[in-house]
């Protein structure tokens, strides 16, 4: 494994948290990743399906290259990576230093049960007696105090949830493993001092509290506690405001100049709440209200209490940070309420309809309605609930929420054959993404799902049985009215909570709404150099943007560390040396983990044990009570040194677990971790299987002889190293390609990039403003002179590629170079970034009259004077030309933005222009809404027209005047203009060229085919090969930018050293079997395979196999097979597995 | 609209008639080869043979009632690799298709092939046929024909045309450049030749025959052959699956079988170089088959005749196209055709898949569908 010198902190762990990390993990950078829910993977883990496909994916983020640094299971299961630390139930409380150079100070959440030794057997949860909502189902299904976060975790252990746990203790008493202790003796040590005029206060306090296990003394009076103070140093006071002699604030004045660590929570009465509020801002930690009970008192003492005494603070020096704090929900319960949220139980939110759905929901995947269980036949989306809305501040748009309702409503047609009836309620249907429109159509046209545009103003119950009517206006402005079985409500996105004290303490901005505030051009820099964001923390996004653009805050991040100094210098580790086995007979040793007395209760251990013994190739049995303990390791470690085997099976729990361990096993008694093996023969005796000895044995022993009988027949070979030249071809030198190659050159490896024309800059250079205000021009001045004067970067203008050989790691490119000939270059990445181009049109009179232009035209016309604004009196912009219906079935995404930045720029040099925008939806994503408020604000007016009833234009005399249909008036409209501009979107150009010649795909638009749309976005399915920008889909200055971050990120981890290994598990070819069929070709899904016309012979890239073993599986005679997992082997494990049933 | 003309028979008989076409075909055809079934010396065997001397061709007689072996594993040895020239091929229906399916895997190129098809009537068994062409080669392909054709059937002195034929729902070829056609045409005047493909037709242009329709009888000549074949061929299945229905049943039903792998040599789309079942895989350990025989206390030695079996069905069955080669090969007369096509025919409906029937269709192992098979990959949540 690749080590770095450079570490960095990510903050959060859902998708951008994790996709940061491990990007930053892959090019050696040591990674902190802490998140404050004790569990990984954010929002995703609650989200069991996702759009396009409908399934997950995630595990598609797990690296590609190298990657037996890391786990390789489900990635909603757990991660594990060499070079990432994964701190869970952990806050950042305070970053100090100086970009490169920061201190972090990191809280983590005491841990009451120990996750090395908790084996999630679930007995400490059937004795809690406490029972609440479980946040995981969105609170659908009650948990109990302890409890699993996340159902699925692998390893999964439970966590106590200390503000409704009632401390009864009987979880510790029954934990079969001791791993649940809290520590009742640290308790006693912690002295609590109760000041209180009244005794009945003193008294009652100090029962409550003593009675949970702490120290507690009590003080009449100020001057009682003062004294007490003195004599004694105590860790929390609670102290009255309201006292004769000295009141609370003195007393807590002169408390903390005495002892500035005491921590101290005020006692209010109602009337003096503004006083203890003023404590607050001199030292008081918080105040509880009087009178109280010992259900509120009490866990605030021990939240105090854990994070005073318990939480382990820790400090360490980390290079960057990335912020992937997530987002947070608005509660649609808040403000007017009108859709009865909180109020009736069958208005619901996605995120709770999602849990609803989900096979590990309340209703195991039935969908049922939460009132009374009644089959749902009829459901109701309704869109921007707290979005678009500027009553609650809320003057964006969420961007992600139409697609997640479409996906809802699938979801729920597919689960019940189409019966259920699904009607989205919205605005405008904003699918601006690759493949969203045609998403959008297929719901509509194949599965029915109802698409109403209106806004709903209400939602009341229909009797009393739980039907909800729905109230809403039409297009017409007529009321109208729906019944249904469930409301499911799109709640917009909010800043997390904690996002101020964060922005505090990192010094990054807020913008209006409380989100991040980034820097012009950049989806991921902020304005605190040094700390990046990752994800929708600066915005919501959806899975394939924060994948993007947490790629593009890890490389900024990486580029900082770089530039610092740190960086991809490579700090060397002797890779350990293995004793040769190969020609040894297999001598294996296992060793069987009794779980202190548990499983040996549970299974006749001597009965297990004498079968393994008889087992071939087993040369000896070792029983260990606890090998999860550091003792228990001890001793196999011991028992294995003195031993001659040559093979190591466990028998223990969760086997995940043991990856890094048996790594280390392998260090310290020269037996290579691929002659070892764990095996999972905990599971068989958990309780609730109810299972006798007889059979928990039976499955013990069989277990056990799979494992003997896999780890028989393993015979590592050492992994292929392939080597890499560490250079880059960018091919388009738009801004897309610069910024690639800028980022890549900036690591230190070398660029070469290729464009046609004669210039660089690409689409850029027609730009001349941006809707936010950022100038173009500067950016494009700014990067083209960096890129030349690069000296890792090689420009070849004119030149264009003619053929590309090689695969990952070592391509071979020829280019053209109109003036200079042929050169043929050696890299071992490539970066297609050959952008696209503004569609050209037929339709609406374009090219009868010089009064109609296209958005591109006219701000060049702008730009250019040719246009004079103060001339014009009616201008038309009619949006989706020829767009968003076959063939070009898709959004342009830009136009909308673009059309609104030409309107309001007239607008702004002419207030007396009228402008009407035609519009089928107004695509105004994200914080870009707020300039479709400012438009209509000013006057600009947007009519909405249906695909079946477009725009007609009339030209005569070179006079144009356009007629619609208005949907409110439902009459024709016909206005005469001066300029009519037309938005005929962005199409490809020319990318299946390039792509025949890198072996690409490209999409039925023609641009370029993703790897896989969410996961992995910028990647190619054939490794090595990326692409950004236009020329994978339309998309603005910053996004390309982001994108082409992305790119150089990817290409970067296999850059960063002249040799990659492959995985231990790959596929191989033995030749002299192969007939080459190619059916091994067809079925790999990473385009790892290709048939060499010169050798005659199926050849594997190591670097793209990811050893899922599908062309062994296809192969029919074995000449396709996977290390690791021989034919033979195989059957011995099957033979074992069969050996007890016949 | 496919071309269409006449070879003409007149007195001659079939299949000198037919021997006087392929001459043409070599002299005028634009091919620099044939391959066609010939009748070798003195025995009566019949193989197919590579010919470029148009005066070699006196042993023709592709209407033999028999094929000793499937020769789209000839062609595909012929055409693998480039052949630098352009053979024409006479093949049956089953031929081609196993033809189809070789191309799909690989194992063989469409480029230089002509394909000659010819209706099919079924075929015997390489024994019986021995028996039943006797002395007289020629002669008896006449006499089959003539009875076939007449309705006399096909049966002669106790033996007939194998199951596999009569199972056969595909007599006519498809995926034919050139199809020679005798059901439903007055054999006795002539034979229909007709052209499939452009291929097909430019080679037809330049034999210049005779101009013929292909008359109204033909289609209901087929249909009800068809008919005939498909019952046989349900009542087969439905027997077949009822002996083969359990482990135990499926033992008995291959109890003779002595692992001698004549079937799998026999079968045209069984084309690995090395079979699995004699790499190392199946080397097990000595010790091994004392720890089966414990088990149970005793156990059939060779220990993987069914798993073989079962393995090939795996391999295979999405690719049978139910030429019988090999039951024809058993040496111990294991039906082990009834047991290929009952379970092909499953397997190819299960994946909306026909073996030979097309080059477009892709593989099912091929082709990665997400959807299907819901009802055995569905709620996995």
């Amino acid at each position: 494994m690749r080590k770095k010198i450079g570490s960095a902190l990510v903050v959060g762990a859902g998708i951008s948290g994790i996709r940061s990390a491990l990007d930053l993990a892959e090019l050696g950078y040591q990674v902190q990743l802490i998140d404050r829910a004790p569990h990984l993977g954010g929002t995703l883990s609650q989200l069991d399906y996702q759009f396009p496909t409908d399934h997950c994916g995630m595990c598609k983020m797990l690296p590609l290259v190298e990657r037996d640094s890391s786990s390789q299971y489900c990635l909603r299961k757990g991660l594990f990576h060499e070079n990432i630390e994964i701190m869970l139930s952990t806050e950042l409380v305070a970053l100090e230093g100086e970009p490169g150079k920061f201190q972090a100070t990191l809280r983590q959440k005491p841990a009451i049960v120990d996750p090395e030794r908790c084996t999630g057997c679930g007995e400490c949860s059937g004795v809690c007696p406490v029972e609440v909502a479980d946040e995981f189902n969105a609170g659908l299904t009650k948990r109990k105090a302890i409890y699993l976060p996340v159902p699925h975790n692998i390893p999964n252990s439970y966590t106590v949830d200390l503000a409704t746990c009632t401390l009864c203790g009987e979880c510790e008493k029954i934990c079969p493993t001791g791993a649940i202790d809290f520590r009742w003796e640290a308790r006693k040590e912690f002295r609590i001092l109760v000041v209180d005029d009244e005794l009945i206060v003193r008294d009652s306090l100090k029962d409550w509290l003593t009675e949970d296990g702490f120290q507690v003394d009590a003080a009449e009076s100020g001057p009682d506690a003062l004294e007490k103070l003195t004599k004694q140093s105590y860790h929390l006071m609670l102290l009255d405001i309201k006292m004769p002699d000295m009141d609370g604030i003195e007393v807590l004045k002169r408390a903390k100049e005495m002892r500035p660590d005491v921590a101290v929570v005020m006692m209010t009465a109602y009337a003096t709440v503004e006083t203890a509020v003023e404590a607050m801002k001199i030292g008081a930690l918080d105040y509880v209200l009087k009178p109280f009970d010992p259900d509120t008192l009490v866990p605030l003492v021990l939240k105090l209490y854990e994070t005073v005494e318990r939480s382990g603070e820790r400090e360490m020096e980390v290079g960057a940070v990335v912020l992937a704090a997530g987002f947070g929900s608005y509660d649609p319960a808040t403000g007017n309420n009108t859709y009865g949220y909180g109020e009736y139980p069958n208005v619901v939110t996605s995120i709770e309809f999602e849990r609803l759905i989900s096979g590990t929901g309340p209703n195991e995947g039935r969908l049922l309605r939460p009132s009374d269980g009644k089959e749902i036949g009829k459901v109701a989306w309704l869109q921007c609930v707290g979005s678009r809305d500027i009553q609650a501040n809320a003057d964006y748009c969420s961007s992600v929420c139409c697609m997640f309702s479409i996906k809802e409503a699938l979801l729920a047609k597919e689960r019940t054959d189409g019966q259920v009836d699904a009607a989205i309620f919205y605005m405008d249907m904003r699918t601006f993404g690759k493949n969203f429109q045609r998403y959008r159509e297929k719901a509509e046209k194949e599965y029915n799902v109802r698409f109403q545009r209106s806004r709903v103003h209400s939602v009341e119950p229909e009797g009393a049985n739980g039907n909800l009517r729905i109230s809403y206006t039409d297009l017409d402005g007529a009321g109208r009215e729906e019944i249904v079985d469930l409301v499911v409500l799109a709640a917009g996105q909010r800043p997390p909570a904690g996002t101020e004290p964060l922005a505090e303490m990192t010094g990054v901005e807020l913008n209006s709404w409380g989100f991040c505030q980034l820097q012009p051009f950049s989806l991921s820099r902020t304005a605190q150099e040094g700390v990046f964001v990752g994800g929708s923390f600066s915005g919501l996004r959806d899975i394939s943007e924060s994948v993007i653009q947490a790629n593009s805050a890890s490389l900024q991040a990486s580029s900082l560390i770089h530039s610092k100094g740190g960086g991809l210098a490579e700090a060397t580790e002797q890779s350990p040396e293995f004793r040769d086995v190969s020609r040894e007979l297999p001598r294996t040793m296992v060793a069987l983990c009794t779980c202190g007395d548990t499983l040996a209760q549970a299974a006749n251990f001597d009965g297990v044990e004498t079968a393994v013994s008889a087992l071939d190739s087993v040369t000896q049995v070792h029983r260990l009570e606890r090998i999860c303990t550091q003792e228990g390791w001890s001793q196999l470690e011991e028992a294995l040194h003195s031993s001659e085997a040559n093979r190591l099976l466990i028998g223990a729990c969760l086997p995940y677990v043991y990856t890094k361990k048996l790594r280390e096993l392998g260090k310290t008694t020269g037996l290579n971790p691929a002659l070892m093996e764990v095996v999972d023969i905990c599971t068989p005796a958990f309780p609730n299987r109810n299972s006798n000895p007889e059979q928990v044995s039976r499955e013990i022993r069989t277990t056990v002889a799979m494992g003997v009988g896999k780890v028989k027949g393993m015979e590592p070979t050492p992994p292929a190293a392939i080597p890499v030249i560490q250079e880059a071809l960018v091919v388009g030198g738009g801004i897309g390609g610069m910024s690639a190659a800028l980022a890549i050159a900036d690591h230190g490896f070398g660029v070469n990039l290729v464009e046609k024309e004669d210039e660089l800059g690409g689409n850029l250079r027609a730009l001349h403003r941006t809707l936010e205000g950022a100038p173009p021009q500067e950016l494009l001045e700014q990067t083209v002179s960096r890129v030349e004067k690069h000296p890792n970067i090689k420009v070849y203008k004119k030149s264009e590629v003619l053929q590309s050989l090689g695969s990952a790691g070592h391509f071979l490119t020829t280019i053209e170079r109109e003036d200079e000939g042929g050169v043929t270059l050696e890299h071992g990445v490539a970066v297609l970034a050959t952008g696209g181009k503004e569609a050209t049109t037929e339709s609406y009179g374009y090219g009868q009259s010089e009064a109609i232009l296209t958005q591109h035209q006219l701000e060049d016309k702008l730009h250019g004077d040719s246009v004079n604004p103060a001339e014009l009196r009616v201008v038309t912009m009619i949006q989706c030309v020829d767009s968003r219906e076959e063939p070009r079935n898709y959004c342009s995404r830009i136009c909308c933005g673009s059309a609104l930045k030409n309107a309001l720029y007239l607008k702004d040099q002419n207030p007396d222009i009228d402008i009407y925008v035609l519009y089928r939806d107004i695509m105004a994503y994200g914080f870009l809404e707020n300039y479709y408020t400012q438009a209509r604000q000013k006057g600009i007016i947007f009519i909405q027209y249906s695909v079946d009833d477009k725009p007609r234009v009339e030209v005569e005399n070179g006079q144009v005047t356009v007629g619609v249909t208005d949907p409110i008036l439902g009459k024709e409209v016909t206005i005469p203009s001066d300029l009519l501009v037309l938005s005929t979107g962005i199409v490809a150009n020319g990318q299946d060229k390039l792509a025949q010649i890198f072996e690409v795909e490209v999409d039925q638009d023609g641009f370029y085919q993703e790897a896989e749309y969410k996961w992995r976005p910028v990647d190619f399915l054939k490794e090595g090969i990326f692409t950004c920008g236009i020329a994978h889909s339309p998309r603005s200055i910053s996004e390309t930018i982001a994108m082409a971050e992305a790119t150089a990120q990817r290409a970067l981890r296999i850059l960063t050293s002249d040799r990659l290994t492959a995985g231990a598990i790959v596929a191989e070819v033995r030749h002299s079997l192969c007939c080459l069929c190619e059916k091994c070709i067809s079925a790999c899904p990473y385009g790892a395979r290709w048939r060499d016309e010169l050798e005659e012979k199926v050849m594997v890239n190591e670097l793209g196999c990811q050893g899922c073993g599908s062309c062994a599986a296809v192969c029919p005679n074995s000449a396709s097979v996977l290390s690791g997992y021989r034919d033979q082997q195989m059957f011995s494990v099957i033979d074992a597995a069969l050996e007890e049933m016949f | 609209m496919a071309k269409t003309a006449k070879i003409e028979v007149k007195e001659q008989g079939l299949v000198d008639s037919m021997q006087g076409f392929f001459r043409t075909l070599l002299e005028k055809g634009d091919i620099n080869a044939l391959l066609v079934p010939q009748r070798l010396p003195r025995k009566n065997a019949v193989m197919p043979t590579l010919v470029t001397d148009p005066e070699k061709i006196n042993g023709a007689d592709p209407l033999a009632p028999v094929f000793p072996i499937n020769a789209a594993k000839v062609v595909s040895k012929l055409t693998r690799k480039p052949l630098h020239g352009k053979v024409a091929v006479v093949l049956r229906p089953c031929e081609i298709r196993a033809f189809v399916e070789l191309v799909k895997l690989k194992q063989a190129r469409t480029e230089e092939v002509v394909i000659v098809g010819l209706d099919c009537l079924g075929a015997y068994g390489n024994v019986d046929y021995l028996r039943f062409a006797g002395e007289d080669g020629n002669g008896s392909t006449q006499k089959f024909f003539q009875n076939a054709l007449s309705g006399k059937g096909t049966a002669w002195e106790g033996i007939d045309i194998s199951p596999a034929c009569k199972a056969c729902d595909h007599p006519i070829p498809e995926n034919a450049d050139l199809l020679i056609g005798l059901l439903g045409v007055d054999t006795s005047d002539h034979l229909l030749l007709k052209a499939n493909t452009a291929k097909g037709e430019a080679i037809l242009d330049n034999l210049k025959l005779p101009a013929a329709k292909e008359s109204e009888g033909r289609k209901k000549a087929v249909d009800a052959l068809v008919a005939a074949r498909s019952a046989y061929r349900d009542q087969m299945f439905e027997e077949t699956s009822e002996a083969t229905a359990d482990i135990e049943k499926l033992t008995s039903y291959l109890s003779e079988c002595i692992n001698c792998y004549n079937c799998r040599v026999a079968c045209p789309v069984c084309y690995c170089k090395e079979c699995v079942f004699v790499t190392d895989v199946f080397d097990h350990e000595p010790s091994q088959y004392l720890q089966w025989a414990k088990r149970k206390g005793a156990v059939k030695m060779p220990t993987d005749t069914v798993f073989y079996h079962i393995t090939r069905l795996a391999h295979m069955s999405t690719a049978c196209i139910g030429c019988g080669q090999c039951s024809n090969a058993c040496p111990n007369n294991i039906p082990v055709m009834e047991i290929f096509r009952t379970i092909a025919h499953y397997t190819q409906k299960a994946f909306d898949y026909e073996a030979g029937l097309s080059l477009d269709d892709e593989p099912p192992l091929s082709v990665f569908r997400e959807d299907e098979f819901q009802e055995v990959v569905a709620k996995m949540h």
